[in-house]
């Protein structure tokens, strides 16, 4: 009323207005993450192996660390005839094999395994997701989680439309006005190649709005990738030097010692590039090239990543010159000798899949115009190993070339994301004595040595994330996308070229030899990992 | 020196040496650092390297007595692998004696992984006899690795405003403290600490406020929700209720630290200012009866804030419970905004905080915070990782000091 009539009498103006407040003040300083809401995490696929190895122990975990909130149900989803009580012992047993940390803590697991509840669902009968809905409204009711849902598809990749669609279609998408929100989590391949991108983008879009959707790259959710943000946005001497003036290239390496694993169906249908290189690697790529982002948020993050997907694809690569497969034949691995891709279970014997790519892309921007970025990813490579390393440019004139016997290498960072998680700086360093010669050494920081910490699974973090309603660290349906018109080109080619001579690299070997031809014909070798 | 097998995560002592001047400790340490490729040895046989030294700061302990001594040593320890520091653990001992040294010099050391190389830092056990007990900083400055963080953990009640504890305070980023420990209501001591933290510069880690963390996260909670948020502003009453052993809870007998740093926290987040310091809630004339024969309760302190538009009621009160003495047992808050309430509830009970609220009397939210109680390792661990200034914590103790009645020059920005 006062309001009102200051208004009429045109004094409103005068007061100091009382802004109704916009921000809690009360978070501020406090050390504690903010819990989530009270939630329902309804889990698709529950009885599969990514939920068993990877999804449920994270859950527990968040649970142990009381990062979870306590009005909290996991609703397991899957086709198997359990109900909770028997779920509950699958997961008990699950939590014994893959935790990692045990032995389990017995009162988390007691007040955990209450949380646990099972629905018998096959995602092609549309009336589970009647029952689905009714159970999650009587859990609401029960257990306080307040119409808050995050739906978790690690289903097989071909349902995903389906079960968005029957989301949608009994109403399990729609956002209640007294705050009860709803989001989904897809995990990858998002996609077969562009075209099937876009229409699960589409499929996905019918049903659910884009600030709702958490596409997931567990990447992302590792320590040393977030870790790459602050390192380079963080500390005031290093992005000074991150562009083409300094920097002389970059590589990026995504290697597995471990084979196929018995996907062998799985893997015929995707390859490398489809399973590493569309998603893991050309994230890593823009997290290294991405502009200094206005704010931490998600997606302030997600545009710059964008920019740098987008600057590499205004220079098409030949699919022939600048990107290279392989596949490995028999070989050693590890002490171990190892059959050929081609001699594993459920895979083609004249299989064209590919086990391992390289690729040289250009960024086209102001930063990175004519700093080359090699990536490599492949199967039965040597070790397990991912690294991103810059390497800088040498210096300008070698003021030390007739004192010492060899020139120095120039400076080198290395960011190691798996395994001995950390950062090495290379440098010249005189060797102590009369003379002047100069050698390489290392500033070595260990992830282990110096937070001998309780690191999170990237699953814990990417979860944890989703129930908080931050997306800073999935990707957006244009990210997809454009990942996928870079990748898509030269995967048509190879569909459509001559037959590639596979298998063209021994198992334990860093790849066929055309990998290091492209990029010794600039000058360059591959680190030596 | 010590050839144990180590355990993942568990330190072991590495290097143990014995010297009685500060010059002379200093060589000792960096005898230790001198063998390069220190290794140990296992059955007969090369063992494995053991890492250079980590340090990401250095930490002094003061322990007045052997036991505080030992057993800050021992939480020290525990914290080798997360954070390896150059400890200093300080015991002054027979002040009127001649002035002299013993120190002990050992390298703990950690396999943070399997196979991974150790990890690991020194501790000086230092007892200082005499004159040279009086004046720490002078032994601790020439012990400190320069360019590392200095924290201070000072188990008791550190002799505020004198020179020399001054001086240590100002050669140091911060001081680990907890205030709950302090004798009597401990309000006094509270405002010569803010008085100290404010002539010195020394950020202060108070255990007995960050114990209150899982308290002030349930209470921020209540205002993520937009609907809420808008009271936030209007708080009209803070009222916190303490656990006492002490019969008749009479003021001054029970360290009411804990409970004063809850109201402080919100008056100083919310912008508030204090027109009536904490005084004793007088007596009714009659005074009730509990419900045995004892002494009746005493009605608590009362003080009075503002925010610029309404006063703000406090009221801090004890009930008689078994928990240790001090606990806080409830916060409970009232908002009052275009005529309408917030009423707000918080307990807490072993792991969980449990906030209710209700609007205009009816009930709007009910949540459990699952937050364990954390021991002095855990804080110990979170003080050292923070090692500047933070404004909430700082505005929290100044406020705290303001509400004792203590003189306050006003805050300086953190």
């Amino acid at each position: 009323m006062r309001d009102l009539r200051e208004s009429r009498e045109g004094r409103a103006a005068k007061r100091p207005s009382r802004a109704r407040p916009t921000e809690n003040v009360l978070r501020e300083g406090l050390r504690l993450e903010r819990v989530p809401d009270p939630s329902i995490l309804t889990l698709f696929g529950a009885t599969g192996d990514l939920a068993h190895r990877k999804v449920i122990p994270a859950v527990y975990h968040l649970w142990r660390t009381n990062l979870l909130p306590h009005e909290f149900v996991l609703l397991a989803l899957g086709r198997r005839p359990y109900d909770d009580e028997s779920f509950r012992t699958e997961v008990r047993k699950t939590l014994e094999q893959y935790s990692r940390v045990l032995p389990l803590d017995e009162a988390a697991w007691r007040s955990f395994s209450h949380r646990i509840c099972y629905q018998r669902l096959d995602f092609d009968d549309p009336r589970g997701f009647d029952t689905l809905a009714k159970r999650l409204d009587e859990l609401d009711q029960t257990e306080g989680t307040r119409g808050n849902r995050l739906y978790y598809l690690a289903t097989q990749p071909s349902q995903f439309a389906e079960i968005v669609g029957e989301l949608g279609r009994v109403g399990l998408d729609h956002e209640r006005h007294d705050g009860g929100w709803r989001r989904i989590v897809i995990e990858k391949p998002f996609g077969h190649d562009l075209e099937s991108a876009k229409r699960l983008n589409r499929e996905v879009g019918k049903v659910f709005r884009e600030s709702q959707v958490y596409r997931i790259d567990h990447y992302l959710g590792k320590e040393t990738v977030r870790n790459l943000l602050v390192f380079r946005f963080g500390n005031g001497i290093f992005e000074p030097l991150w562009n083409r003036r300094y920097v002389d290239h970059v590589q990026i390496t995504v290697a597995e010692s471990i084979g196929i694993e018995n996907r062998g169906a799985f893997y015929e249908e995707t390859g490398a590039a489809r399973d590493v290189l569309q998603n893991h690697l050309l994230q890593l790529v823009s997290l290294v090239a991405m502009e200094p982002p206005a704010t931490f948020e998600a997606d302030a993050l997600r545009d710059e990543k964008v920019k740098v997907l987008r600057a590499i694809g205004t220079h098409p690569a030949d699919p022939f010159d600048e990107v290279v497969r392989g596949q490995y034949g028999a070989g050693w691995v590890g002490g171990e000798q190892v059959k050929a891709y081609r001699d594993e279970d459920e895979v083609d014997p004249k299989s064209e899949t590919e086990t391992f790519v390289a690729a040289r892309l250009n960024i086209d921007d102001w930063r990175w115009s004519g700093v080359p970025f090699y990536v490599r990813t492949g199967k039965r490579l040597p070790k397990r190993a991912t690294e991103i390393a810059i390497q800088f440019r040498a210096v300008p004139h070698h003021l030390f070339r007739h004192a010492t016997s060899s020139e120095p290498d120039a400076n080198l960072l290395a960011i190691r994301i798996q395994p001995d998680e950390g950062i090495m700086l290379r440098f010249g360093a005189k060797v102590p004595g009369l003379g002047l010669d100069v050698r390489s050494v290392t500033m070595d920081f260990t992830y282990g040595s110096s937070f001998n910490v309780d690191t999170p699974d990237a699953y814990e973090t990417l979860i944890l994330d989703g129930l908080q309603g931050d997306a800073s660290l999935f990707t957006r349906a244009d990210e997809v996308e454009e990942a996928w018109s870079l990748v898509d080109p030269f995967i048509e080619a190879w569909a459509n070229g001559p037959p590639p001579g596979f298998p063209n690299y021994d198992a334990g070997t860093w790849g066929p030899p055309e990998a290091d031809e492209l990029i010794a014909r600039e000058g360059r070798r591959w680190r030596r990992i | 020196m010590a050839t144990d097998m180590i355990a993942l995560n568990r330190p072991v002592l590495r290097w143990a040496a014995r010297a009685r001047t500060i010059p002379d400790i200093e060589k000792e340490l960096s005898r230790i650092w001198a063998k390069q490729d220190l290794t140990t040895d296992v059955d007969g046989a090369p063992g494995r390297h053991v890492s250079a030294r980590t340090n990401v700061m250095n930490l002094v302990v003061v322990a007045r007595r052997p036991e505080i001594a030992e057993r800050g040593a021992a939480t020290i320890q525990a914290l080798t692998g997360l954070h390896p520091s150059r400890t200093i653990v300080v015991q002054p001992a027979d002040p009127d004696g001649p002035s002299w040294l013993d120190a002990r010099i050992e390298a703990h050391c950690v396999m943070p992984v399997a196979d991974a190389p150790e990890t690991c830092a020194e501790t000086i056990h230092l007892i200082a006899g005499g004159e040279s007990g009086r004046h720490l900083v002078a032994l601790v400055t020439p012990l400190i690795i320069h360019d590392l963080p200095v924290t201070v953990w000072w188990p008791g009640e550190p002799p505020f405003g004198t020179t020399a504890t001054n001086d240590l305070f100002s050669a140091c980023d911060r001081l680990v403290i907890d205030g709950s420990t302090w004798g009597g209501d401990g309000l006094a001591r509270l405002g010569e600490m803010a008085a100290c933290a404010e002539t010195t510069g020394i950020a202060v880690s108070d255990f007995a406020m960050m114990r209150q963390s899982r308290w002030r996260e349930a209470i921020a909670s209540i205002f993520d929700d937009p609907d809420y948020l808008p009271y936030l502003r209007s708080v009209r009453r803070i009222s916190v209720t303490y656990g006492t052993h002490d019969e008749t809870g009479s003021p001054g007998s029970t360290n009411i630290i804990k409970p004063v740093y809850h109201v402080a926290w919100l008056a100083s987040r919310l912008g508030m200012h204090v027109v009536k310091p904490l005084a004793p809630v007088p007596s009714p004339a009659k005074p009730t009866k509990s419900k045995s024969s004892a002494a009746p309760m005493h009605r608590g302190m009362a003080a009075s804030l503002a925010d610029g538009r309404a006063d703000v009621a406090v009221v801090i009160r004890p009930i008689h419970s078994d928990m240790p003495s001090g606990t806080t047992l409830r916060v409970e808050l009232l908002s009052e905004r275009r005529g309408s309430e917030l009423r707000a509830d918080v307990t807490a009970e072993a792991d969980t905080v449990h906030v209710r609220v209700w609007i205009d009397g009816v009930e709007a939210l009910d949540r459990h915070f699952l937050a364990a109680r954390r021991g002095d390792v855990d804080l110990l661990a979170e003080s050292i990782e923070a090692i500047d200034r933070d404004a909430v914590s700082y505005g929290t103790l100044q406020m705290a000091a303001q509400l004792t009645g203590a003189h306050s020059r006003g805050h300086r920005s953190a």
